[in-house]
């Protein structure tokens, strides 16, 4: 049997922020946005549906809402309809399980599409429903699910061990809400300098209000194939996707596995394998999304990931060095911070701005980029999810 | 509030961030019970010898459900501490203050994340030892047969040791 590989041919969503819309008229919105990315492309053509949420259960009142999302979006698939649940990395996770299920030969055209309905009908109902986001026994009791309280203490830690400052993690908010001001679709379009991030109402300190992602209602929809069908669908140049991991080495925070909370060697062991994987290194890739929930998160992500040293990230970051002319642009379209984070679509919309980059059609173009990869943590720091994406197959 | 159960006094299982603990509906409820007499506990596995927290009910080494419940420590020290104002869950007051604790050397347990109660904002500083605090949580109606029945709960954050 010849090898299968898997292709991204098209990819959309709809606008991310507070929203007077449902989950279900966001998905909608979604799946539009992602067909006319591609018009040739059809419902009809599609034969699978893996659909992320997390909060679909208990903020719509809606379980099993794969098949509500496949009617109303005028998909029948024939080979799988399912959701996925991995929190802030549902998306990635979709898209890692449809390039299997188009590699195994199991589906041949996968529509992977994420919806999450953030903001319930009244306020005070939000943290509750986050408080079920961790280890709902152990650690929800200690106030930990909304997680600002956990990564400010991640923060405290590599200020301690590494002298990281409240300026570098300022930067990371600054870099990013830049690269977000031309994203219509994205939660904020405004820039930020350094002193409005720092002077911003304190969350949990270090940590202000813009080193935050918002809570943001959205969905997002990308289309993954095989090869042979993304060269009948589509006229543009292939993305493949290359190989990716998904690594969970613990659960309750008391496990946590790291040497101090700076220290993250699970997201460290999933950037190995994916890069093992998809026979990558960390030069390799030309642009990154990295799952930037705080500003923190961001600077630690690209030390674990390889793209500077252990330790290093604060000043990687206030150098410039993920800006266009840097040496790793990342999250160009204005990452979690700029665009929110409406959980389960959030894997999909860094996904669809990779595609976008590897085909030299993104609104903050990375010139001649051919390899791409996105980066999820979840839950309170317990999973971490990463996908890699070519201008040409794994050979 | 009018017409919001959980504000009214009225108890909703899927909004509540304390676990349903008793015999009833829980296999680990010793844990609780141990609480109560202000033993922070959990398993050990009687073939293997594999300390487990949270506490289990078979050993996620060896698989045997053979296992005894052995004490932790009740004090460790405060390596890293957080406070919020905002955000926080109802049930919990702002600030809402975690501390990231070490138990001393020898502990199968290194660390844990808990809340700080008994203290204000900027008493406890990083490198101060705290005790375990075992407090009542709201009760939850079960039913029982045809009657519906109060079960009382507790739980556990660290207070500084004065």
């Amino acid at each position: 049997m010849s090898k299968v590989n898997a292709c991204v041919i098209a990819g959309g969503q709809c606008k991310f922020g507070v929203r007077e819309a449902s989950y279900i008229d966001m998905v909608q919105e979604a799946s539009k946005a992602c067909l006319d990315d591609l018009p040739d492309l059809k419902p009809r053509d599609i034969d699978g549906l893996l659909f992320a949420s997390t909060y679909v259960g208990r903020n719509s009142c809606q379980v099993n809402p794969a098949p509500v999302v496949a009617e109303r979006v005028g998909l029948k698939p024939t080979s799988i309809c399912t959701r996925v649940d991995v929190l802030c990395a549902g998306g990635s996770s979709g898209i890692l399980l449809a390039q299997g299920l188009v590699q195994s030969g199991m589906a041949e055209v996968v529509m992977v599409l994420g919806s999450e309905k953030l903001y319930t009908p009244e306020r005070w109902q939000i943290q509750y429903g986050e408080i079920a986001a961790s280890d709902h026994d152990w650690d929800a009791p200690q106030g930990i699910g909304p997680p600002p309280l956990w990564f400010a203490m991640q923060a405290k830690d590599h200020m301690k061990h590494y002298g990281t400052t409240r300026e570098q993690l300022a930067a990371v908010s600054v870099a990013n809400y830049k690269y977000g001001f031309n994203n219509p679709k994205g939660h904020f379009q405004n820039e930020l300098t350094i002193e409005e991030v720092i002077e911003a109402k304190e969350i949990a300190a270090p940590l202000g209000l813009f080193d935050c992602c918002p809570l943001t209602d959205g969905a997002a929809a990308i289309i993954i194939a095989s090869e042979e069908r993304a060269k009948d669908l589509s006229g543009r140049p292939l993305v493949y996707l290359r190989g990716g991991a998904q690594v969970s080495l613990h659960s309750v925070t008391a496990n946590w596995p790291g040497k101090h909370l700076g220290d993250w060697p699970h997201m460290k062991l999933a950037a190995e394998k994916a890069f093992e994987r998809a026979k990558l290194s960390p030069e390799d890739i030309d642009v990154a999304q990295v799952h930037d929930c705080f500003s923190i998160s961001q600077i630690i992500e690209l030390e674990e990931l390889g793209f500077c040293k252990k330790g290093e990230g604060g000043p990687f970051m206030a150098s410039g060095q993920t800006n266009l002319a840097g040496k790793i642009p990342v999250n160009t379209d204005g990452g979690l911070l700029s665009c929110g984070h409406p959980l389960g679509a959030t894997g999909i919309r860094q996904g669809v701005e990779i595609f976008k980059q590897l085909q030299g059609r993104a609104a903050n173009q990375v010139k001649g980029a051919r390899f791409g990869l996105t980066h999820n943590l979840s839950g309170v720091n317990v999973e971490h999810t990463i996908v890699t994406y070519g201008r040409e197959p794994k050979k | 509030m009018k017409g919001v159960p959980i504000l009214e006094g009225k108890y909703s299982n899927i909004l509540d961030m304390f676990p349903i603990e008793c015999k009833e509906f829980n296999r680990i409820y010793k844990f609780y019970n141990n609480l109560r007499e202000g033993r922070f506990t959990t398993t050990k596995c009687k073939g293997c010898g594999k300390v487990s927290y949270p506490p289990r009910v078979i050993c996620p080494e060896c698989y045997s459900e053979e296992l005894k419940w052995i004490d932790l420590p009740t004090k460790g020290k405060v390596v890293t501490i957080a406070e919020k104002w905002r955000g926080i869950p109802i049930c919990f007051t702002p600030p809402l203050i975690d501390a990231w604790i070490q138990f001393p050397e020898g502990s199968p347990v290194k660390h844990i994340l808990s809340r700080l109660i008994n203290c204000e904002v900027g008493q406890v500083k990083e490198g101060d030892e705290v005790r375990l605090a075992v407090f009542d949580v709201p009760s939850h109606p079960m039913d029982k047969g045809k009657e519906s029945i109060m079960m009382d709960r507790v739980f556990f954050a660290f207070e500084p040791v004065k």
